[in-house]
């Protein structure tokens, strides 16, 4: 208790720099401010990578779809792209262009249930890369949702702290109360400043994905229905 | 992935370096200079503890209302004495310069013993009579600071109000002008220590400093009037006054009995006087401050007709 009046009384000529305010803390506040900064960083970092790779992404397809529809012939176009690591769009047409081969390799065609085998290749491949594209993005969710609880709790804790200090130190005065407060509050503070950016990113990355999805979809059902009418004329 | 991570950690660096340099010269709040309104807490039996008097007596405006203001305007010369100046201002709010219909029988010419104090702290023995104020002033014509020394503010009170004197002069608030005008109050009736008829107060008060206030007074008469039914009915019923001591424990509860402490021929006498006993009983016990039990611990009450029943 004395170590918390003597923490509290001392504030006083601390004052209320950003390091004074975190070295005047109580241990579980000063646990819980690392931990937000911590997640404040994660987050950002993700935040940054998944932008990059959204626009990437967005990107990628653009270009696919216009050599896609300029008239190229299928096989080229798998002749080019089958030899390096395709995301998107281009994994799913190299997948499904794989498969055709494969079912046309062998003295007999596997022609029979051709149409539906390429369809499943490509749900899986449109699910793999649903899940490439919203990877770590329950982090994001997770700290928006929790962060300003954590924050308020190293408030709730700071205040509790700062309360028994006013009460051993027999002092009301605002002096003596308020570095306690302010310091509490500082951690809700770091808890909003880490939730803010992680509930906005993770609102528009999940309605970034969305869209790369259902692009990747009516792109999936456009080539599966090329693909049957090629297997319809050659059966 | 590691990218985004670097790039996070050196912006959330940045951030941090940019909340030492801003944070630390956080403006403290300014607060505007306020011209303090000097507050006393004054005991209200000052304010409100009334000098003995006559209850014909007419009413007076009270001497010393505003001589605070004289000796700055115009300081004292040099060769005057400051106590002349001194003694021109506390002319005590006392009936010394009452009208005569006073009765002879009445020689203490002041009802409390502290005016006698007064004029000796204003370094003049005699006390200065109201007719002697005009005479100093004119002397009061010359610039001399030293007037600095003079009180300008004494008055027949307990030491409290020299203090008052002391402080800034330029303040509008003059304690002494209010306690003046509160003492035009009509003197009617209360007395502390005198041997003439007491409507109420202890006998033990006369050495100790615990007095009364009128409005703690006030409230332990509407106490007992509230019990109390005068003898209307009765045959010269505004002529019996009839006066009661009483006797109260710490706790207000009256001890012992009444006793009613004078006659009348008048054969109503004894159904007024049970009356004003009744009511004493019946109303007990009596909140009263506690710490002064000095004064009220021996009471006497006047139970007067002509007043009790109009309020």
């Amino acid at each position: 208790m004395n170590e918390l009046v003597q923490s509290t009384l001392a504030a006083q000529d601390g004052g209320i720099s950003f390091f004074a305010l975190f070295w005047q803390a109580h241990i579980v506040v000063k646990i819980v401010m690392v931990g937000l900064i911590a997640a404040s960083v994660w987050c950002w970092a993700i935040i940054l990578d998944k932008s990059l790779l959204m626009g990437r992404t967005k990107r990628q397809m653009n270009r696919f779809e216009t050599v896609f529809w300029s008239g190229q012939s299928l096989e080229e176009l798998y002749g080019t792209l089958h030899h390096r690591t395709n995301y998107s769009m281009a994994a799913l047409f190299v997948a499904a262009m794989r498969e055709w081969k494969r079912s046309h390799e062998g003295a007999k065609p596997a022609i029979g249930s051709l149409q539906q085998r390429i369809d499943r290749v490509m749900d899986v491949t449109i699910q793999r890369e649903a899940e490439r594209l919203e990877n770590r993005l329950l982090v994001l969710a997770t700290v928006g949702s929790a962060a300003p609880f954590i924050g308020l709790f190293g408030t709730v804790w700071g205040i509790m702290t700062a309360f028994q200090a006013i009460a051993a130190s027999d002092s009301t005065n605002l002096a003596v109360v308020a570095p306690g407060i302010a310091e509490a509050l500082f951690a809700t503070a770091l808890g909003l400043l880490a939730a803010i950016p992680a509930v906005i990113a993770y609102n528009k990355f999940a309605s970034d994905v969305g869209k790369a999805v259902g692009r990747m979809e009516g792109f999936a059902d456009e080539f599966s229905a090329i693909l049957s009418r090629q297997i319809d004329e050659r059966s | 992935m590691r990218v985004g991570l670097i790039a996070s950690l050196t912006g959330h660096a940045v951030v941090l370096l940019w909340g030492l340099i801003a944070f630390p010269d956080v403006r403290s709040f300014t607060t505007p200079p306020v011209d303090s309104l000097p507050v006393e807490l004054v005991p209200v039996e000052e304010l409100t503890r009334l000098q003995k008097g006559e209850k014909d007596a007419e009413i007076r405006d009270v001497a010393a209302l505003n001589p605070t203001e004289k000796p700055k305007e115009e300081p004292v010369k040099p060769a005057d004495k400051p106590d002349k100046a001194a003694v021109e201002q506390p002319t005590p709010p006392t009936p010394e310069p009452a009208p005569a219909p006073e009765p002879a029988p009445a020689p203490t010419p002041v009802a409390e013993p502290e005016p006698a104090p007064a004029p000796e702290a204003a370094a003049e023995p005699e006390p200065a009579p109201a007719e002697k104020a005009p005479e100093p002033a004119p002397e009061a014509a010359a610039p001399e600071p030293i007037q600095t020394k003079v009180v300008p503010r004494v008055k027949p009170k307990p030491p409290r109000p020299t203090q008052t004197a002391e402080k800034p002069k330029e303040k509008d608030f003059k304690p002494n002008e209010i306690a003046a005008l509160l003492n035009k109050v009509e003197p009617k009736g209360a007395s502390s220590s005198s041997t003439d008829p007491a409507s109420l107060g202890s006998r033990l008060s006369q050495d100790s400093n615990v007095k009364m206030s009128q409005s703690e007074l006030d409230a332990l008469r509407g106490q007992i009037s509230r019990c109390w039914n005068p003898p209307v009915g009765a045959v010269g019923a505004e002529s019996l006054n009839v006066r009661v001591r009483i006797e109260l424990d710490r706790s207000g509860e009256v001890s012992g009995s009444p006793e009613v402490l004078n006659s009348n021929s008048n054969p109503a006498f004894r159904a007024a006087a049970s009356s004003a006993v009744r009511a004493v009983m019946r109303c007990a016990p009596y909140t009263l401050p506690a710490s002064k039990y000095e004064a009220w611990q021996e009471v006497i009450m006047n139970f007067d007709p002509r007043e009790m029943v109009g309020g």
